[in-house]
């Protein structure tokens, strides 16, 4: 016990190195300030508008176009008496997004049922997708426009009708059933606060995955660049405890390093989102998903936390042998690729597509890759399929252990030196 | 005096090709037994093979009358290997490397702190690190790290200490310094099995020689048997008359 805590210690502080702590604490700055950056522009977005107007007509129905839009989230910054050059002048100077120029005639053409146009110019300030709001803006003061018009109209015209029940005559009452759970709201409701609910399980799982792996393989790409692998190995420590300790290191560094740049991770989307989160949840998403049972209980929680512990078990078993592949440093940055393909590819297929709705051998493939098995855990303890859980659960230990025999098998034997791939010329082993 | 390691019969191949052939050879206690020979002779391939790095195809190896292939863990407890190419830990402090390395063997922190002391001691011997022991190991010459790996072999003063090439690419004064090194440690009482190219280094530290070339040992016995046997006025003549 002695001599694995030795090593256990040395090969943690081999990978807390300076690098790694500055790494870390720069991407907690980095993404604090993207986050912040980014919800104050959102802000910007969601918040009042300011927008010049230019009222040439002056007739009742323009003022309460006007009108209708100051209540539509909109500060109307009155233009009245200057030209549209004047207009166009004053506007740009005092920051709006938008001049509303309404023509002569305009009220005359809404009572006589005519097409009425206004003009709309929008200052560009910024190319920034965010920044470019310009066009949002105009969208959001047609449609606003639209509406107030429209229901004006009606309200003229029907007095004693509701212009929305006439707009929309026909109203929808949506049901959402899972399983034996029945509750009020729509699919596509339930679709996105499920992708909101569980957006960070894969991408936490990815992280873990890929940060670990690339440590152990980068450990014994390291012990053999520096010729210290040799020494290592005939110092009478059970190899077994070489791999354990390599294993541990790397998974303790891995898991703390996903979880800094989790955390990162989540003031950056915080901020992106962190209004329209609200939103939802304002709109009682919680609720509903609750009701339909889509939510983690305890057990849910634990069985999630065993099938993404296996997974991490599994890639740094298979890291293990593909760091012994690995010659030096360099050699270790390619032999990360397989592994990288093996998480990205249920990630990818988790995101885009249902994978219990595959073809047949697009469903095999996908359920021989032992980091399928997380994502779809998680999908099966919404849907109660406990079959589906306890063979992925199985299934990833089984993989762990065949592999963790391999990676013990090739430290017992010669193959720990001999075993490299080389994809040059080849060089004779014998010394 | 008693073999400390007593090998017969060792073969080793690697696919299709033979690195050793059947080799013969003893080490006896308090010796400095020699294996010379060209590149590819199959030198590295026996001392890993004895290091418990490599498994033999063939043959039997006894170390202090025990399998070295059936408990390699009682082997590595008691003997220390030098690789040619041997680094250390660049990140670590020369004297924090030494202490890690001390924890492996030692029993107790009484007995690390002796290790390590007696590395330190090594490490003063010719040239002093000194100070040096202080600072990261990334910064060291060739010298002054081949120093502390070799204090780090001898600390525990192993029963054998396994030297590959143990002064390969150093100065004049630093293999001087490591040659010196060896001898005080095997008067102490540990037995060397070393392989080198450099004859001069043999001769001034070697018991007992073993010419080796094509994984078969061709010729063995003291520098002064061997000289007299080929007349020869030193063991590069051997060599050259033993591999012709």
């Amino acid at each position: 016990m002695k001599k694995f805590a030795n090593l256990l210690k040395k090969e943690i502080k081999e990978l807390v190195n300076k690098q790694l702590v500055f790494t870390l604490l720069f991407m907690l700055v980095l993404y604090n300030f993207i986050g912040q950056v980014s919800k104050k522009e959102i802000q910007k977005i969601v918040g009042v508008q300011t927008i010049s107007a230019l009222d040439e007509d002056g007739s009742a129905s323009s003022q309460s176009l006007l009108k209708g839009l100051s209540s539509a989230r909109f500060k109307i910054l009155d233009q009245s008496g200057k030209t549209k050059e004047q207009a166009l002048e004053a506007a740009k100077a005092n920051d709006s997004k938008l001049l509303l120029v309404i023509p002569k005639g305009f009220g005359d053409s809404l009572t006589a049922f005519k097409p009425s146009q206004i003009e709309t110019y929008s200052f560009m300030r910024t190319f920034s997708l965010i920044g470019a709001r310009g066009q949002i803006v105009v969208d959001g003061v047609i449609s606003a426009l639209n509406n107030v018009l429209s229901n004006n109209f009606l309200k003229e015209r029907l007095p004693d009708f509701d212009p929305q029940s006439l707009k929309n005559p026909i109203k929808s009452k949506d049901f959402v059933v899972v399983r034996d759970h029945v509750a009020q709201g729509s699919a596509t409701q339930v679709a996105g606060l499920m992708s909101q609910q569980s957006m960070l399980i894969p991408i936490v799982l990815m992280m873990i995955v890929i940060y670990s792996s690339q440590m152990v393989i980068s450990a014994i790409a390291m012990e053999k660049q520096n010729k210290t692998l040799e020494t290592l190995l005939t110092v009478p420590i059970k190899r077994t405890s070489i791999i354990t300790a390599k294993m541990l290191a790397a998974g303790l560094v891995g898991l703390i390093s996903a979880g800094v740049y989790m955390f990162a991770f989540k003031g950056f989307v915080g901020g992106m989102t962190g209004d329209i989160a609200k939103a939802g949840a304002q709109a009682g998403g919680g609720a509903l998903m609750r009701q339909l049972g889509l939510t983690f209980n305890t057990t849910g929680y634990i069985v999630l936390g065993v099938a993404m512990f296996l997974a991490i078990l599994v890639a740094l078993a298979l890291a293990m042998i593909l760091g012994v592949l690995a010659e030096d440093f360099r050699s270790a940055q390619t032999m990360i690729m397989p592994l990288i393909f093996l998480v990205m590819i249920p990630y990818f297929i988790s995101l885009f597509a249902d994978m219990n709705s595959l073809s047949l051998p697009a469903k095999i493939l996908i359920l021989a890759i032992p980091f399928s098995h997380p994502f779809l855990v998680s999908q099966n303890l919404y849907l109660g399929n406990w079959g589906m859980i306890a063979f992925g659960l199985g299934y990833m230990f089984v993989v762990f252990v065949v592999l963790t025999i391999i990676a013990a098998r090739i430290f017992s034997t010669d193959k720990i030196l001999t075993m490299k791939l080389r994809l040059g010329k080849k060089k004779p082993a014998v010394a | 005096m008693p073999n400390v390691l007593t090998v017969r019969g060792l073969k080793k191949s690697f696919g299709s090709q033979v690195a050793v052939a059947g080799i013969d050879f003893e080490v006896r206690a308090g010796e400095v037994f020699a294996l010379i020979g060209p590149n590819g002779a199959g030198k590295t391939t026996t001392l890993r093979i004895i290091a418990t790095l490599l498994t033999a195809t063939a043959g039997e190896i006894k170390f202090l009358d025990q399998d070295l292939c059936k408990d390699p863990d009682f082997v590595r407890e008691r003997i220390s290997y030098l690789p040619e190419e041997a680094g250390a830990y660049k990140d670590m402090k020369g004297m924090d490397y030494l202490h890690f390395m001390a924890n492996f063997y030692a029993r107790t922190p009484e007995e690390e702190k002796t290790f390590v002391d007696r590395a330190v001691e090594i490490t003063k011997l010719g040239e002093p690190l000194g100070d040096r022991l202080k600072t990261k190991v990334g910064t060291y010459s060739k010298g002054m790290t081949r120093k502390v790996l070799l204090a780090r072999a001898l600390m525990t003063k192993p029963v054998l200490a396994i030297l590959d090439e143990p002064t390969s690419g150093l100065d004049v004064l630093n293999a001087l310094e490591i040659r010196e090194i060896v001898r005080k440690y095997v008067k102490e009482g540990t037995s060397v099995l070393l392989s080198s190219h450099n004859m001069l280094e043999i001769e001034f530290l070697s018991d007992r020689v073993a010419i080796i070339d094509k994984g078969r040992i061709l010729d063995s016995g003291t520098p002064a048997e061997l000289k007299e046997k080929h007349r020869a006025a030193n063991l590069e003549e051997v060599f050259r008359s033993s591999v012709r």
